[in-house]
């Protein structure tokens, strides 16, 4: 207590120094944990979204440069039906807009066919999915998760209620025939995200392709690119089955203009640019840091050689070298905590604004917290034992004698 | 009984050799407990270093130096801190307070490396800022505060922890004629109250403020008398 209150005074009597000497060490955990924060974020909710909406699902791509043949949708349906091993098979199409209706937020509506259920592995909570009808006659209904259903409906009973839907300028009603389940933690963390106003989420709604194409006006009645849903294992057989049936249908074969794309590679390759981007800044943050460490080992140097009669004073006093080592070791460590502290407020205050920009909410981690209160101590500690050291060795008489 | 201070034979020599300087040469004395003495000598005389040896701020380079009967001449580092805050309450010429510490906390440090509790160390802290008149100052700086002032934090310092010893080197050095004769009045009052003073000057006339004058020239103790006039 003692070592914490005269350490604590000592970087208050040198403010604009402590705060300088800080500055690498600021600059350090502030990238540190705004890579981990930033990536932390947008791993949740980028592979939240790919393991709820494609957790199964095998993407069928027919490249357009090699080919200008399409499939029709009762094709697409056709091959999901001679694969014994697949749920179905539907095509896929997104539209990006904005869903209204208690609150306005930014919607991802996804088009298919009535097997696109199988896309996600929860169950339906409450009402039903669209029906093959629903498809053949583009009715203008929906399905959304529990979650999506707090966030636009603030509340959870949301089936037979409506919101407007806007893409490209045209704007449908559409009506939530369904809801699939959420987890606990997405219901909590919607809840939560409705009280404090902060909707910048997507949500995710499923509606029949049919929709989409002819209610929106949106392309994809010549369909480029499929999924097909596997059942559990069959993920590599379904994939190539249904490549073999899209090439068969097209007279394709053998031209390599139809490929395999699975959401599993996709996230794959996610999380390698991601793991890519981590190593790279902590890298730098690394460096920062030790260039940082180095900073503060000087000016522990530079502080002990002024306070070279304190010390001689100390230990006339009965300081033993151990008190006089804790001392300074006490203060560079406080220095290098302090500057982490600043470091993660710095480091929030950037995620934060990112966030904002980039659609994905600010995922803190206690660890990442407790990382960076170890972090820096021991940077502290480390880089404080040379000055420390020279302060308990000093000899009390010729201390006493500097001027 | 054993000597409060026993010196036998101590010799200190700087760069042993050709060149050698023998800052004290074979000198012996013994202090009683309760005595007041007064060690004069011109600078150079080697009073520095026996002051610094009495005080466990050095090792003799030979003979034997007992504090309390015990050889503290050949102590580790550690043993020779310890050795300092239980036993010599140090008063020197420089006042030695830590700038950015106030009075209260300067008087407190020796008992904070004591290990004495909180509540207790404030106590007795008070308790010597006020034997030297400076209760009300006790949340002042150094800086804030006159010489004399700063001199009795130091003697507050000194004696909070009520040690058998007090060592003064050159006490009223850096102070006026007033403050010096306040500080000597406060230093003869603690003697009076039953304390062993060693006071070291080259001032004659604050010598004979004692009651034993040890006269030191060339590492060498050239006379050692009692001082009849502070007699009785």
């Amino acid at each position: 207590m003692e070592y914490f209150k005269s350490a604590f005074s000592s970087i208050l009597d040198n403010k604009a120094r402590s705060l300088l000497t800080m500055l690498g060490i600021i600059i350090g955990i502030s990238s540190v944990i705004t890579i981990l924060a930033i990536g932390n974020g947008m791993k949740h909710t980028i592979g939240g979204e790919l393991d709820e909406l494609q957790s199964g699902g095998v993407t069928i791509n027919i490249d357009a440069k090699k080919t200008d043949r399409y499939l029709t949708a009762e094709e697409v349906k056709q091959i999901g039906e001679q694969i014994p091993e697949a749920y179905g098979a539907s095509p896929q199409i997104s539209g990006y807009g904005q869903a209204k209706a208690k609150n306005d937020l930014s919607a991802n509506i996804t088009g298919g066919n009535e097997t696109i259920i199988h896309s996600q592995t929860e169950k339906l909570a409450d009402g039903r999915f669209f029906t093959e009808s629903d498809v053949a006659s583009a009715s203008p209904v929906g399905v959304m998760t529990q979650s999506a259903a707090i966030l636009l409906f603030r509340s959870m009973d949301a089936v037979g209620m409506t919101f407007d839907a806007t893409i490209n300028g045209i704007t449908k009603t559409i009506t939530v025939v369904g809801l699939i389940e959420s987890d606990e933690e997405s219901i909590s963390d919607a809840w939560k995200s409705v009280s404090a106003g902060e909707l910048w989420q997507y949500i995710n709604v499923y509606t029949p392709h049919t929709l989409l194409t002819q209610g929106f006006s949106l392309p994809g009645e010549n369909i480029q690119s499929f999924t097909v849903f596997p059942e559990p294992g069959k993920q590599d057989e379904v994939a190539l089955k249904a490549k073999r049936l899209a090439e068969n249908m097209l007279g394709l074969r053998g031209q390599k203009a139809v490929s395999i794309q699975s959401f599993a590679s996709m996230l794959e390759t996610f999380n390698k640019i991601l793991n890519i981007a981590t190593m790279v800044v902590t890298l730098i943050a690394a460096i920062s840091l030790i260039v940082g460490g180095i900073g503060v080992m000087n000016i522990m140097t530079v502080s002990v050689t002024e306070r070279t009669r304190e010390i001689g004073i100390r230990k006339a006093l009965g300081a033993r070298t151990g008190s006089i080592l804790i001392q300074f070791l006490f203060e560079s460590a406080l220095l290098t905590l302090i500057g982490g502290i600043l470091g993660m407020i710095a480091g929030y205050g950037l995620t934060f604004i990112v966030s904002k920009f980039m659609n994905f909410p600010p995922k803190i981690l206690l660890s990442d917290v407790a990382l960076v209160v170890l972090i820096s101590t021991s940077i502290g500690l480390f880089f404080g034992i040379y000055p420390a050291h020279r302060a308990a060795k000093m000899s009390p008489i010729e201390a006493l004698r500097y001027e | 009984m054993s000597k409060l201070v026993e010196i036998i034979n101590v010799s200190k020599i700087y760069n042993p050799g050709e060149n050698e300087v023998r800052a004290l040469d074979g000198v012996s004395l013994s202090i009683d407990k309760g005595e007041f003495v007064a060690i004069i000598g011109q600078s150079g005389s080697g009073k520095s270093t026996l002051m610094n040896i009495l005080g466990c701020l050095d090792t003799p380079t030979a003979g034997i130096y007992r504090l309390h009967g015990m050889d503290v001449s050949h102590m580790s580092d550690n043993e020779q801190s310890d050795v300092r805050n239980m036993e010599i309450g140090f008063i020197f010429q420089g006042f030695n307070l830590i700038q950015s510490l106030t009075a209260l906390e300067n008087v407190e440090l020796p008992l904070t490396y004591r290990g004495v509790a909180k509540k207790e160390r404030l106590k007795l802290s008070k308790n010597a800022l006020s034997r030297v008149g400076l209760a009300n100052r006790m949340d002042h700086k150094p800086q804030e505060m006159s010489g004399g002032q700063q001199q009795r934090v130091a003697i507050a310092r000194a004696i909070a922890q009520a040690p058998p010893i007090l060592l003064a080197d050159e006490p009223t050095g850096n102070l006026d004629s007033g403050s010096s004769r306040e500080i000597i009045e406060i230093i003869k009052r603690l003697h009076s109250e039953g304390r062993t003073v060693i006071l070291i000057t080259h001032d004659p006339g604050i010598a004979a403020q004692a009651k034993r004058i040890i006269t030191i020239s060339d590492g060498k103790i050239k006379s050692d008398v009692i001082n009849t006039a502070q007699e009785g």
